[in-house]
């Protein structure tokens, strides 16, 4: 059996999977119009070896979304609420703009329907469900043409009855139907909806996508990635697609993860940047979870990594505004036209200020497979340094400042913000242009060390191939936190009997199954909530503990609430083994030796050895400044670093010496 | 000083990203729904004089008045460790919900290096009804004023003084969790001012501050130039202010001068006996919203964007009330009317910028009494979006709130948990937005059943008139109150305070947005 690794992208689909012992990449172009053609091409090209295990992770329902290209899907609410959508938070995400414009719905008014029925918040019923209109409102449903269904009441999460009545009638029409209470059983209708209703719009494009994929590897078995760092099968990714969302970054997340763990470093920050936007996320010994995400302004309450991105990558346009502050982003020339060292484009980005500044270097840019153009950036510069009264130089240096600055700030948001200080953390630089700012980064954030790992261009890929099969499970309760323990068993119980069923289901033996409960907890009389794990100790101090470290202060003599209880249920699957090598004392071969070129540092060019990632040999040390090159990223050395090469082939920098 | 393009940039994104950060403090360690859910504050640092550096980008109406919060603060002297809490409307405040906490920033010297301060609305302050939004004839009706006093020193609460303000407000428990969460909003500007002081000197943090004022300064006055030179009026009224004075008029008269606009109220009514007061930090507010709006939305928003608009009204007005007129509903329903007025003057020479009125109130509800759940008294506040205006290539909105205020909902079931009520409906109110080539946006409908005997205030506007529209267009329908009680349906006006029954239904349907110019047909 060969585990396979998919991950698509928005230029390549990548493939990974082990031979001998070693990693392999296969690369095929994305197909955006039938994405399943590039995953397809790429495992004709592997299967030649033993029947492949998949792991995808598809972009599929991300794109459907972004791009407003769903199903044709109905919306059933209480009577008097169909509008929840619409109206959101009756909030403006522009305060300033007088011609504001929200995202449409993604279900119109026509094709939103209400019902009488209501439950209060005990789950009692207020009124039954009118059963005629129900079955004409099915009947209509089915002569509409609709291809999906989304259900969701109120309160339905205390008291499914209704809901569950409404999914028995829409049966039979033979379509997806989502109902809110088994997408999100948690209180706060806009949200639950909206997550549920992007779950109906996706499903229909999911299930067909994953049956082509399916039909081309017969019985081979494929698990499908998700947003929570987890992956799972085909036949709930079916059915629960609104979990697939984002799996590509949260791939990235979990190979760093694995990876970190395995060379020793569980606390990190992982530095994700490429040619538009950046992702950060903070790992203290665990995956990090969210449960407030949102896509194209739809708020997704399911858990997801927490990732916090910034529009500044690569790509991202420089430019002296009317008021004269040199600004980066958040345009980006993209891939088309680019950068103009790309040839194409007309206005100077990161990347151009990077080759500017030699820190990129053309013979070496994708091994030299895409060619670059550092004739055409030395005009533009010299316009940006007479508009700016700064030297050319500076005019670079103050380019990769700026969008620094915007990288520090999106880490101390998931770091700092949070009541972590990143100086106790590894900075995991990976994607196209990680290693590039990596180390500035790192000493404008005080981090002692950054880890660069071996194919830092697709860890996506390689952290689907080491997730843990992982189903989310939750429901609001609205009870005191000083509850007596063995109410919280009592709540538990039903979920965690429904999850080991569950992963029994996805073909995982009992005993590489496990259960982690976490409570949502708040003062009484707050509305935000903490996740507080519950590892059977008290969890009310647990919650005063986390809500100090997180805000500064607790008050132990204020009443907690549980709002809603949490299960993560794991199935810990099968993994490739990290391929570990001996370290030894040998210095650096004299063939890693590219040559020397002139590069800036601190506004100076120093002689600078290029170095070729591919030759270094577990213990390898290399002093800056250096830089080292590989086929997909760069790493610079600045003068003062010093990097070595670990048992894995990490590349461990030391972002001060001496 | 030569200003390097460069540490202006990132000083523009540090600053902004303390009062942002100081934002998500107070969110997250609030306890009323009304910061946490509905988000009604704002944050912001000031320099040494009181300048505003940078405000996060919260809530429009804290704009201009949290700088005179701020300079009121500072008549006091400060020591390290010092807070100052206010909501005086006549000291620095807007009206008194809206409770404001200062904080010195002290560095090595012996007077305060920066100031950070953030304003939060807390859901009861006392007063003649709950929620403390009443239909007050004068100030002292509205609850307790705090002029600014110093609630936190050397780091140590008061203890007798806040025993004595949770001693005059309706939900003590909730108001003291509110506060705290603003304490700590403030340590942490305080703490990230320090950090950003310890990286880049003292000495070029106070320059960069005084360089992004310059630099948004330069921005305004290039919006301001944008707009043909001359003079431009408009004038609309406030309906009525629930003490018989009706069609109360507010006229502003803009003139544009190259890069500099001078606003003129003369014209505008004297201040009347009813809630409708603003004082002139509302005004400000009001205007500088607007200016604002004509800037890039990713500028900074500073002290230096107010230096090119100068701002004259007369003392004794309904926009510049004097001690003691009743000011609670100044804020939320004349503040919008002064956008409406200043917007309707600069529409005729700026046409493809400016739309026609938005839903001009923020239809205020306060429900009080006592949960028969809990047997504890409980005091709900909300305001509720409408239409705004379309414009020359767009329809309007729908069902969001517009201009001064961008607070959220209290969603229907955090609602029912909190509070002794059923929603029965909550959607668009389809047909309100005025028609025309481009149709407004359309307004809210919002129901509410009380399971319980309770006092109910609601303050409201636009509720005979619709929000005009331009070129032809309609007007967006006026919103409407109403009161059903065991199926009989009774129409209320736009301001009104009573008791109401269990059972009872509140039903609140708020105005439409102005359509823009003629229907084809029409022409």
């Amino acid at each position: 059996m060969v585990l396979v690794g998919v991950d698509t992208g928005g230029t390549f689909t990548d493939f990974i999977f082990q031979e001998d012992g070693g990693w392999r990449i296969c690369k095929c172009l994305t197909t955006p119009s039938n994405p399943a053609l590039a995953v397809l091409e790429g495992l004709g090209r592997i299967s030649a070896a033993d029947k492949p295990h998949v792991v995808h992770g598809s972009t599929v329902a991300t794109n459907a979304l972004l791009e407003h290209k769903g199903a044709r899907t109905a919306l059933i609410t209480n009577q008097g609420f169909e509008d929840v959508i619409e109206i959101g938070r009756q909030n403006r995400h522009a305060l300033y703009d007088l011609h504001y414009h929200r995202m449409p719905p993604l279900i119109p008014a026509q094709r939103r329907f209400g019902l009488r029925c209501r439950m209060d918040c005990t789950g009692r019923i207020l009124e039954d469900l009118d059963l005629d209109a129900a079955e004409k409102r099915v009947r209509e449903i089915e002569q509409a043409g609709i291809e999906s269904v989304a259900v969701s009441f109120l309160f339905s999460f205390k008291n499914p009855g209704h809901e569950r009545m409404m999914g028995q009638m829409l049966g039979r029409l033979g379509i997806p139907v989502s109902l809110s209470h088994e997408i999100l059983s948690e209180f706060r209708e806009y949200e639950r909806t909206s997550t549920t209703v992007i779950n109906a719009y996706v499903a229909p494009k999911i299930q067909g996508y994953l049956r082509t994929v399916l039909d081309f590897m017969k019985d081979a078995p494929l698990r499908i990635m998700q947003s929570n760092g987890g992956s799972i099968s085909v036949r709930t990714a079916m059915r629960e697609p609104v979990r697939t969302i984002f799996s590509g970054p949260a791939g990235g997340v979990v190979g760093a993860y694995e990876i970190g763990r395995a060379a020793g470093f569980n606390r990190l920050i992982t530095f994700d940047m490429g040619g538009t936007s950046t992702d950060v996320a903070l790992i203290d010994d665990r995956l990090p979870l969210t449960l407030e995400s949102s896509i194209a302004r739809h708020p997704v309450r399911v858990p997801m990594i927490d990732i916090h991105t910034v529009g500044a990558g690569g790509g991202s346009i420089a430019r002296l505004d009317s008021g004269g502050a040199l600004r980066v982003g958040p345009q980006s020339a993209g891939s088309d036209p680019g950068p103009i060292c790309y040839g194409k484009g007309g206005q100077l980005t990161v990347t151009d200020a990077n080759l500017f500044l030699g820190r990129l270097i053309p013979d070496h840019f994708l091994g030299g497979d895409m060619r670059l153009h550092p004739d055409k950036i030395s005009a533009p510069f010299g316009q940006m340094a007479a508009q700016t009264r700064l030297s050319e130089i500076q005019v670079a240096e103050g380019i990769v400042q700026v969008v620094n600055a915007a990288m520090e700030r999106a880490i101390r948001v998931v770091s700092v913000e949070k009541g972590f200080d990143p100086a106790e953390f590894t900075l995991f630089a990976f994607g196209g242009a990680g290693g590039l700012h990596a180390v500035f980064l790192a000493r404008l954030l005080n981090i002692p060390r950054v880890l660069v790992p071996v194919n830092p261009g697709i860890l996506s890929a390689i952290g689907m191939l080491l997730a843990d099969v992982v189903k989310d499970y939750s429901l609001t309760v609205m009870t005191s936190g000083s509850c007596d323990p063995q109410r919280i068993e009592e709540m538990f119980a039903p979920l965690e009997t429904e999850a080991v069923k569950d992963l029994f289901a996805e073909g995982i033996h009992r005993n590489r199954i496990s259960l982690k409960r976490y409570l949502d907890m708040r003062y009484e009389g707050q509305s935000y909530e903490i996740l507080v794990p519950a590892r059977g100790d008290d969890p009310v101090a647990a919650f005063h503990e986390l809500h100090r470290r997180a805000y500064g202060y607790c008050s132990v003599q204020k009443n907690t609430e549980i709002v809603n209880i949490r299960l993560r249920a794991v199935g810990v699957s099968e993994k490739p083994e990290l391929k570990k090598g001996e370290l030894s004392n040998e210095p650096l071969c004299e063939a890693c030796f590219l040559g020397n070129r002139p590069v800036v540092f601190e506004g100076r060019f120093i002689s600078t050895p290029i170095i070729s990632r591919q030759g270094l040999c577990p213990g390898n040390r290399i002093q800056g400044p250096a830089i080292l090159v590989e086929y997909s990223a760069t790493t610079i050395l600045p003068p003062g670093a010093a990097a070595q090469a670990d048992a894995f082939g990490n590349l461990l920098i030391e972002t001060w010496t001496g | 000083m030569d200003v390097n393009p460069v540490l202006l940039e990132i000083f523009k994104n540090r600053f902004s990203a303390i009062a942002e950060e100081m934002g998500v403090v107070l969110n997250r360690t609030a306890f009323s729904p009304n910061i946490k859910e509905r988000r009604d504050y704002s944050c912001a640092i000031f320099d040494a004089r009181g300048n505003m550096i940078a405000q996060a980008a919260h809530i429009p109406v804290h704009l201009g008045s949290m700088p005179m919060s701020v300079r009121a603060a500072m008549e006091i002297s400060f020591s390290e460790g010092d807070m100052i809490a206010l909501n005086d409307p006549f000291r620095g405040g807007t009206h008194l919900p809206d409770i404001t906490l200062v904080a010195p920033v002290f560095l090595d010297g012996e007077k305060p290096a920066f100031y950070v301060a953030n304003r939060a609305h807390h859901a009861d302050v006392g007063g003649m009804s709950a929620g403390s939004m009443p239909l007050s004839s004068s100030i002292f009706q509205e609850g307790l004023i705090i002029p600014p006093l110093k609630i936190i020193s050397r780091g140590r609460i008061d203890a007798g003084l806040m025993k004595f303000f949770l001693s005059n407000v309706r939900t003590p428990v909730e108001r003291e969790g509110d506060f705290s969460a603003q304490a700590m909003a403030n340590l942490t500007g305080i703490r990230r001012f320090r950090d950003l002081v310890q990286r880049y000197g003292f000495e070029i943090t106070r320059q960069y501050a005084e360089a992004l004022l310059d630099y948004s300064e330069r921005m305004m006055r290039q919006a301001i130039e944008s707009i043909p030179d001359g003079t431009y009026r408009f004038a609309d009224v406030m309906e009525d202010d629930g003490f018989g004075a009706e069609d109360i008029c507010i006229q502003a008269t803009v003139q544009i001068e190259k890069d500099r606009a001078v606003v003129d109220f003369a014209g505008s009514a004297a201040q009347v006996a009813g809630c409708i007061n603003a004082v002139s930090s509302i005004t400000l507010s009001a205007v500088l919203y607007v200016f604002r709006c004509l800037m890039p939305e990713a500028a900074p928003t500073n002290a230096g964007c107010f230096r090119p608009v100068e701002i004259r009204s007369k003392p004794g007005t309904v926009v510049d009330a004097l001690f003691p007129a009743a000011v609670a509903g100044g804020n939320v329903e004349t503040s919008q009317r002064i956008v409406d007025v200043v917007l309707g003057a600069l529409a005729r020479v700026l046409p493809g910028h400016i739309p026609a009125a938005s839903q001009g109130t923020m239809n205020n509800i306060a429900i009080g009494g006592v949960d028969p759940r809990s047997n504890r008294p409980f005091a709900y506040y909300e305001t509720i979006g409408g239409g705004m205006g379309a414009g020359a290539f767009f329809h309007g909105e729908s069902a969001v709130h517009s201009h001064m205020t961008n607070t959220r909902n209290t969603p229907v079931e955090a609602l029912e948990y909190s509070y002794p009520f059923r929603v029965t409906q909550y959607s668009v109110r389809k047909g309100s937005g005025g028609s025309g080539l481009f149709c407004g946006g359309d307004g809210i409908i919002r129901e509410i059943r009380l399971d319980c005997d309770a006092e109910v205030t609601v303050l409201s506007e636009r509720r005979k008139r619709g929000p005009y529209g331009l070129y032809g267009a309609a007007a967006g329908k006026p919103g409407k109150n109403t009161i059903i009680r065991r199926g009989r349906i009774d129409a209320r006006p736009s301001k009104f305070h009573e008791r109401l029954q269990a059972d009872d239904v509140i039903r609140i349907e708020t105005p439409g947005g102005g359509g823009y110019g003629r229907e084809p047909s029409d022409v």
